[in-house]
């Protein structure tokens, strides 16, 4: 193990284990001198509807109505396209859509009030079928080969349908902004969120003001998972629109109910694909990929297009041909959660080559592995895979671990009795940083370092740490590099106001692309190293140099330039009477590179784990027939508990990138990704396997298990 | 106390309880999640004679205001009930949550309620004018509706010893492991002797009530455990027949096979 | 009427709002104990988890009445004790703290656990914690903290 990969106590760990943390809910009410107002949403109650209009209750003095009306710039928040209104336009297009905002000083009476506000609607047949959905906010086509001709010439070709649903990101603490007037007629708005200079730019634009009207600050935030990075970016525009008329702080904190019900999920998905198999080897593949993009664009382009890159997983397939549609429907806009479109294609590619491999009579683990693409194998995209691929020997590792292979072909003999057991595998990557040419054009990250006289020295980045650690991992990057004691170098949480940006806090790519600038930021510093001055050092992003151009219009070259890998086995007993589902074991074998710092990426790969096999299971969110959501409450969206996956083993392998920190590549998305098809593999193979039971979709709850075997002819 | 009252005593509660509207108050663990604006409450969570588990020849006793983790740290309550405490939620639900709790609360998915039914239980409820005891079943109507009068409160669940040691199936079948609530759960208790079967109770959470089986429960009595597993499928039969599943969280049919399924495993076992 | 007294972290006081608020509320907004966290509000995540009378209790779940006369403890009290410090650096060995929303919680859960039980096994550790959510760890970390703060604290609890 390198030097840097050792475990060090984490920066945040005293403050909020001893509660001393302050998230944006924490702020007591008259923090900054002025009273805090409790600001609180008008939430559209029918998914298509024309807003007639808006009656409020008398309201007493204090208490302020807002809506699109009081946007002093642009009622449109830019997320990549700028269709998301601040403030509802003529029309809701969703169940939860904000209409307004009601604010003053006592949360019980702005609930009150809230009860008596009178929406008119006119209400229009709302679109929300996404097998049918006909406009699309996205539509890509890519694809290398002659697919025709495979198919022509294939021995078999197979087609099969694959279904994801949605899935929540559930951090602890729900979504909250708070926006505060100051003196200098700047607007300062902070709270629980991923990407400060996303919201920079969403809320200097609904204010009108330029850029250098408001400045923006990352409070300690509970947890992420890709859920605060477009949302913030929304919640603070409605905040700073209050704020500006009200001319005081106003702060908003979702209810559990409403961030359940009206926040971004994982986007839903249905997966046509075909397979051309010509002597026992796939020859060609066709994808046909819907996502359910809800009502606004939202992150859906930048979603579909990492998922529509992994249609073909990690398997070599000489013709590919794939469409991917961001299908518009008036249900919540579906945003980022780790694993960012991902999930959906794999879960399609890993069950359809088990399939395959069952119907030629193959072990689906042997079939998969003559697939497995090598370093130099051209990628979906005509990029290629410039460095080792080490999925084989991480294949062995998970086989140690659990004796993979032989409970694999064990459990797919024919079993009876009550309860049955299966075990599944998926191997898979996770493309490390922005997909194509993001970082390059559009991002261009900018990382400093400040040395202070006394010869502290801190890190200014835009990097939020939101419980992944890099407010520890950033430091311990530059203290190793300048080999000073970590104490001498601290990241705080970032405020546009003073760092540069190095980009948001989204695709595994913090640690990588903004560490690695630190690393080198770090060596200049050194080398220019003044005892009793105050000097900064600047580090501005580079692609480095063996990457392919991608060219998003052609989906075509490098979409990352390196990728981290991943083999997950899952064991599970089904009890035939009940349909439970127990998962005996669940295993992984991890390559994010070099760990900076082995906990912290355990940590991640087995948090990432668990909400991967939450996604397979248990955590089952529908809307009804008006397009509400259901499962709105803790009580009805079920996330794992500490009982529920009691044996769970993560393990790293170490495939070095050059161009990261010290060898690391991204981490954070990648454990998620491969659990969901190896706990299907698993619950299929229980019940018989593909002959009797073909499953095709996610989540696969106990429920599903019974009504399943309640098809089969006794 | 501004809002609320807080009796020292049973008498004292039961007076609040006849002159006032006030909300009888256990655990809190439903009631503050229903979270009533203005909602007076009757705090009983301190009455001592409420908090009590006693054993009086016939019958083990167990206070409306005993918790569920008291109650499984308690030798007197019978093994079927602890195994259904021990499933309920969580720690901080058990140490809060109440006998009285979930009977009041009038919901259909309640754990002990279904132990209880299950070991033939009977509830006793208590008013500044007299008491009355009936039995489970009879006390519950349907989901967000029970017997209890507006100047009663429950004192205590019984439960007849001469079923608390007997042999006993249960199940419970929630969303995950732990902090589930019920969507499908069963609970027997049999006495076999010699083979032959000499009482036998079966209840479950799924129909969106309490009730027991009468007939079909009946109807097995003086048969052998053999010939009832010989024909469990045909004896599961005569309860299904009975029963209208509901749903919910999950389908009807879910429901119906694993009772079914749960009922013929239990028939197949007695003995 | 005084208002209704109880111990708060060693301190008798006397609130004189109403009985029927809600224990998170109050602490939060009128004792400024922001270590008590709001997750769900209806008992289903732990993240507001307060000992009274050293038994875990999830303070959305409590009204005010319930409380007088008895003891509560939050993180603001506990991390003063040599078994906070204990668990502290147990949860630090590990990096078990992530996001840091459900800790105080997760924290008080275990101590509620190793009062009771001083050297529990993994499964009683797992069960103990079972209504406390967390959704960045997966909860190994966690566990083997609570595991190792009793090897270490042995004789503390």
């Amino acid at each position: 193990m390198k030097e840097i990969s050792r475990s060090i106590k984490k920066k945040d760990h005293d403050n909020k284990i001893e509660g001393r943390s302050v998230y944006v809910d924490d702020y007591p009410l008259t923090a900054s001198g002025k009273r805090i107002l409790c600001g609180k949403l008008i939430h559209a109650a029918y998914a298509k509807a024309r807003v007639l209009s808006v009656t409020l209750p008398p309201l007493p003095e204090g208490y302020t109505y807002v809506d699109r009306n009081d946007v002093p710039g642009d009622n449109n928040v830019n997320i990549v396209l700028d269709d998301t209104p601040v403030f509802c336009r003529e029309t809701v297009e969703y169940i939860g859509e904000p209409i307004g905002m009601l604010v003053g000083p006592e949360e019980a009476v702005v609930d009150e009030l809230l009860a008596g506000v009178k929406v008119e609607y006119d209400q229009i047949e709302p679109m929300l079928d996404l097998r049918n959905g006909t406009e699309a906010f996205f539509d890509y086509h890519f694809g290398h080969g002659d697919v025709d001709r495979a198919f022509a010439e294939a021995d078999k070709v197979y087609e099969e349908e694959f279904l994801t649903g949605y899935q929540d990101q559930t951090y602890l603490e729900p979504q909250g902004m708070m926006a505060e007037p100051e003196e200098d007629g700047r607007m300062f708005v902070h709270g629980s969120l991923q990407c400060p200079y996303y919201v920079h730019g969403a809320v200097a634009r609904a204010l009108g003001t330029g850029p250098e009207g408001v400045h923006i600050l990352q409070d300690v935030t509970g947890g992420g998972f890709g859920g605060k990075e477009d949302f913030p970016s929304i919640l603070g525009c409605q905040v700073a629109v209050a704020a500006h008329k009200t001319g005081q702080p106003v702060r908003c904190v979702y209810n559990r109910r409403e961030d359940l019900e009206f926040t971004p999920k994982r986007h839903p998905s249905l997966c046509r694909y075909k397979l051309a198999v010509k002597d026992g080897r796939v020859t060609a593949l066709e994808a046909d990929v819907r996502f359910d993009a809800g009502a606004y664009s939202t992150l859906s382009a930048v979603v579909l297009q990492r998922g529509i890159i992994a249609a073909p997983g990690i398997y070599h397939i000489p013709n590919v041909r794939v469409t991917g549609k961001a299908i518009k429907t008036n249900t919540v806009p579906c945003g980022a959660y780790r694993g960012f479109g991902a999930p959906q294609t794999f879960f399609a590619i890993e069950m359809m080559m088990n399939h395959v491999a069952q119907d030629l009579g193959v072990d689906s683990i042997t079939f998969k592995q003559q697939h497995f693409a090598k370093q130099g194998d051209m990628t979906s995209t005509q990029g290629r895979y410039h460095f080792p691929v080490p999925i084989p020997a991480m294949l062995d590792e998970v086989d140690a671990l659990c004796a993979l292979r032989r409970k694999h072909q064990a459990y797919s003999l024919p079993q009876t009795g009550r309860f049955r057991r299966g075990i599944g595998f998926s191997a898979i990557f996770h493309g490390a940083g922005f997909t194509g040419s993001g970082e390059r054009d559009i991002i261009k990250a900018t990382a400093k370092l400040r040395k202070y006289a006394d010869g502290t020295v801190e890190v200014l980045a835009s990097n939020g740490d939101i419980g992944q650690g890099v407010r520890t991992t950033f430091p311990k990057i530059v203290s190793h590099e300048l080999n000073l004691p970590l104490e001498k170098v601290r990241y705080e949480h970032p405020d546009t106001a003073r760092v540069p940006d190095s980009g948001p806090t989204v695709a595994s790519r913090s640690l990588m692309t903004v560490g690695e600038l630190l690393r080198r930021a770090a060596i200049r510093l050194r080398d220019i190293w003044q005892d009793g001055v105050e000097q900064e050092v600047e580090e501005h992003y580079k692609e480095p140099d063996f990457v392919i151009p991608f060219y998003l219009d052609r989906f075509e070259g490098d979409a990352y330039p390196t990728y981290a890998w991943s083999v997950s086995a899952v064991e599970v007993e089904v009890d035939t009477y009940t349909g439970r589902v127990q998962i005996l074991g669940a295993y992984g074998s991890f390559d994010v590179g070099t760990p900076v710092d082995e906990n912290i990426v355990l940590g991640q790969m087995e948090g990432g784990f668990l909400q991967g096999l939450g996604y397979a299971s248990i955590e089952k969110m529908q809307y009804d027939e008006k397009g509400r959501i259901r499962n709105n409450s803790f009580t009805d969206y079920l996330v794992p508990t500490a009982m529920d996956v009691p044996k769970l083993i993560a393990r790293l392998h170490v495939e070095e990138y050059p161009d990261g920190p010290y060898g690391a590549k991204g981490a954070g998305e990648l454990p998620l990704v491969g659990p969901p098809p190896a706990y299907l593999e698993a619950v299929e193979m229980a019940l018989g396997g593909m002959k009797r039971h073909r499953l095709n979709r996610i989540p696969y709850s106990a429920e599903d298990v019974i009504l399943e075997l309640n098809k089969e002819v006794p | 106390m501004v809002n609320g009252y807080k009796p020292g005593s049973l008498q004292e509660a039961l007076d609040i309880r006849s002159r006032t509207d006030a909300i009888p108050y256990a655990g809190g663990t439903d009631l503050m999640v229903r979270n009533q604006k203005g909602a007076v409450y009757l705090f009983l969570n301190d009455i001592e004679a409420l908090k009590q588990i006693t054993d009086d020849g016939d019958m083990i006793r167990i206070g409306a205001a005993v918790t569920f983790t008291r109650a499984l740290e308690n030798d007197l309550v019978p093994p079927l009930m602890k195994e259904a405490l021990s499933q309920i939620a969580a720690p901080a639900i058990r140490n809060a949550g109440t006998f009285g709790g979930n009977l009041g609360n009038a919901s259909d998915k309640a754990d002990s309620v279904l132990a209880a039914l299950a070991l033939d239980g009977r509830v006793r409820l208590a008013s500044a004018g007299g008491e009355r005891t009936v039995r489970i079943e009879d006390f519950f109507v349907k989901r967000g509706e029970t017997i209890l009068r507006d100047d009663e409160l429950i004192v205590e669940v019984l439960l007849p010893k001469s079923r608390c040691s007997l042999p006993f199936y249960y199940q419970k079948l929630g969303g995950r492991n732990a902090l589930a609530i019920s969507r499908v759960a069963f609970a027997g208790v049999y006495d076999v002797q010699d083979g032959v079967i000499r009482s036998i109770s079966v209840a479950v959470i799924g129909e969106g009530k309490f009730t027991r089986y009468r007939e079909a429960e009946a109807a097995l009595i003086g048969r052998t455990a053999e010939e009832v597993k010989e024909n469990a499928a045909a004896c599961a039969d005569s309860f299904i027949r009975n029963m209208t599943f509901t749903r919910g969280r999950v389908s009807a049919e879910y429901r119906r096979t694993v009772v079914r399924n749960l009922l013929t495993d239990y028939l197949t076992s007695l003995g | 009427m005084n208002g209704l007294c109880f111990w708060l972290n060693g301190k008798e006081l006397c609130y004189d709002g109403s009985a029927g608020d809600r224990l998170l509320d109050v602490l939060r907004d009128k004792y400024d104990l922001k270590s008590v966290k709001c997750g769900c509000k209806e008992g289903e995540c732990g993240a507001c988890a307060v000992l009274i009378d050293g038994v875990l209790m999830n303070a959305c779940c409590v009204a005010m009445g319930a409380v007088e006369g008895h003891e509560v403890l939050t993180v603001e009290g506990y991390r003063e004790t040599e078994r906070f410090k204990v668990l502290s650096k147990a949860f630090a060995d590990l990096s078990a703290v992530q996001c840091g929303f459900c800790i105080p919680g997760m924290v008080l859960a275990a101590e509620a656990l190793l009062r009771v039980k001083p050297h529990p096994t993994e499964e009683e550790v797992r069960r103990a914690l079972s209504g406390n959510i967390c959704r960045c760890t997966g909860y190994n970390a966690i566990v083997n903290a609570v595991l190792n703060a009793a090897k270490e604290g042995d004789g503390l609890w």
